[in-house]
């Protein structure tokens, strides 16, 4: 299975497991699980950042579409995905990345990707917050809001890689 | 020339950045006041069909508490019918009525996608114009009120909730018939506040909470909820009085549609209002 019909086919996995699950899973007190950021995040390393910004806003469109919120979602995965050359080259390897390497926890090592998906996902969270609340004088709420959604995204996104991916070979 | 195509590509990916967010913002903006088409919410025909699949599966959940729900309302409305009353007079009389009309008439409806932790939640319907709907008509369940729609397709509808920032249902504290206005503050789906009652009033905690009726998009006396606390807000002579709603949107499945028969009668009336004073004019 090539490059192309494997993110293809990761993008409808995305879409549905967000629309369809994530987004029914009502806990209350400022949960909030958002894991297609996931998705933008496991692109390859050679994928230009504009390519990045495109496929970001098409998917943040789909979830707008199913979930009624007209374009944030959109807006704060274009935010993720502007970001994330910047977060890779801080913490890159003075060579450069492998490109036969993806940027998931088993190919990148647990350190890396924590920091790593750790910034561009409170990245997220805390732009999708500042929008959807908009009110400065709550600020501590949104960040209570950022961090109680951010934290068991982020594990749940570790659990559903070692679903959804096989370690590449050339390990 | 040269300078600007120079300068285009020095900062491409910004410029794609800033007018991706700039779309995607004013998007947001102008849909959440008033949304121009249904494309991009859920009442859109692909969208709802996926979520009326979804649904199908999801609705058992919360079933039999439910259909309980609906018994009780049932049994309610049974009380009142004239079969089930005892009769004390044996002469019947037929009264032929001229002093009420019917001003409104209900649309059922089944919630088929919600959400309740966003600051702005919106319910989608399965019943759409092909059944009379149409944008700013009333919705309420059977234990209390639930939106105004926003924006309807042919079979399908959105509902924009109590649970969104500028959802302003005028509703009154009952005993004394205080009026105010319905606000969310976006923290607890169970509670909301009401804006604009005055300090030097006093409020009975557990008053009941019902709609106004004053414009015409729910009939009067629909229930809201219970005052639970009063607040004073500093440094305004207001209280901040916190509601409990009486209905638990968290598992809501059977709604009602309000279809006002003489509202063109009181928007045409209304309308004729000037304009600099119609900012006064509440839901």
């Amino acid at each position: 299975m090539n490059n192309l019909t494997k993110n293809i086919i990761r993008f409808i996995v995305f879409v549905v497991l967000q629309t369809l699950i994530f987004n029914q899973l009502e806990i209350g007190y400022g949960f909030h699980l958002m894991i297609h950021p996931l998705f933008i995040m496991l692109l390859p390393f050679e994928l230009g950042v504009i390519s990045l910004m495109g496929l970001a806003f098409l998917m943040g469109i789909i979830i707008d579409i199913f979930s009624n919120t007209y374009g944030l979602h959109a807006s704060s995965l274009v935010m993720m995905a502007y970001f994330r050359p910047i977060v890779f080259k801080f913490y890159g390897p003075r060579e450069g990345y492998d490109p036969l390497k993806e940027p998931n926890v088993f190919d990148m090592g647990n350190r890396w990707f924590t920091y790593v998906f750790g910034i561009l996902l409170l990245i997220h969270h805390l732009w999708y917050f500042l929008v959807e609340i908009f009110q400065f004088n709550q600020f501590f709420f949104i960040l209570q809001k950022t961090l109680f959604s951010a934290v068991p995204t982020f594990l749940i996104c570790l659990l559903l890689q070692s679903f959804l991916i096989k370690k590449s070979k050339t390990k | 020339m040269r300078n600007l195509i120079a300068f285009l590509r020095r900062f491409q990916i910004f410029l794609v950045f800033a007018s991706l967010q700039i779309i995607s913002l004013v998007i947001y903006v102008q849909f959440l006041s008033f949304p121009r088409s249904q494309y991009l919410t859920t009442a859109s025909n692909v969208t709802a069909k996926v979520l009326t699949w979804e649904n199908d599966v999801t609705k058992h959940f919360d079933l039999s508490k439910n259909n309980y729900a609906l018994q009780r309302e049932n049994i309610r409305l049974r009380e009142r019918l004239p079969e089930f009353m005892y009769t004390l007079s044996a002469e019947k009389v037929k009264v032929e009525d001229t002093i009420y009309k019917q001003q409104y008439t209900y649309i059922p409806g089944m919630v088929i996608n919600s959400s309740v932790t966003r600051r702005n939640n919106y319910f989608t319907l399965n019943i759409g114009s092909k059944q009379g709907v149409k944008p700013n008509m009333g919705v309420f369940s059977d234990k209390g009120v639930v939106g105004i729609v926003h924006n309807t397709s042919e079979h399908y509808c959105v509902v924009k909730s109590v649970l969104t920032k500028d959802i302003n249902i005028d509703v009154i504290i009952e005993p004394i018939h205080l009026a105010g206005i319905l606000k969310w503050d976006g923290h607890d789906p169970r509670r909301g506040s009401i804006d604009g009652i005055s300090n030097d009033l006093r409020i009975k905690k557990w008053s009941r909470v019902i709609t106004r009726g004053g414009s015409g998009i729910f009939p009067k006396g629909i229930p809201v909820g219970k005052v639970e606390r009063i607040e004073s807000i500093e440094g305004e002579p207001l209280w901040n009085v916190v509601v409990r709603y009486s209905e638990d949107y968290r598992t809501l499945q059977r709604v009602y549609v309000v279809k006002n028969l003489m509202i063109e009668e009181q928007q045409a009336l209304e309308g004729q209002i000037p304009p600099d004073e119609e900012e006064d004019v509440l839901r």
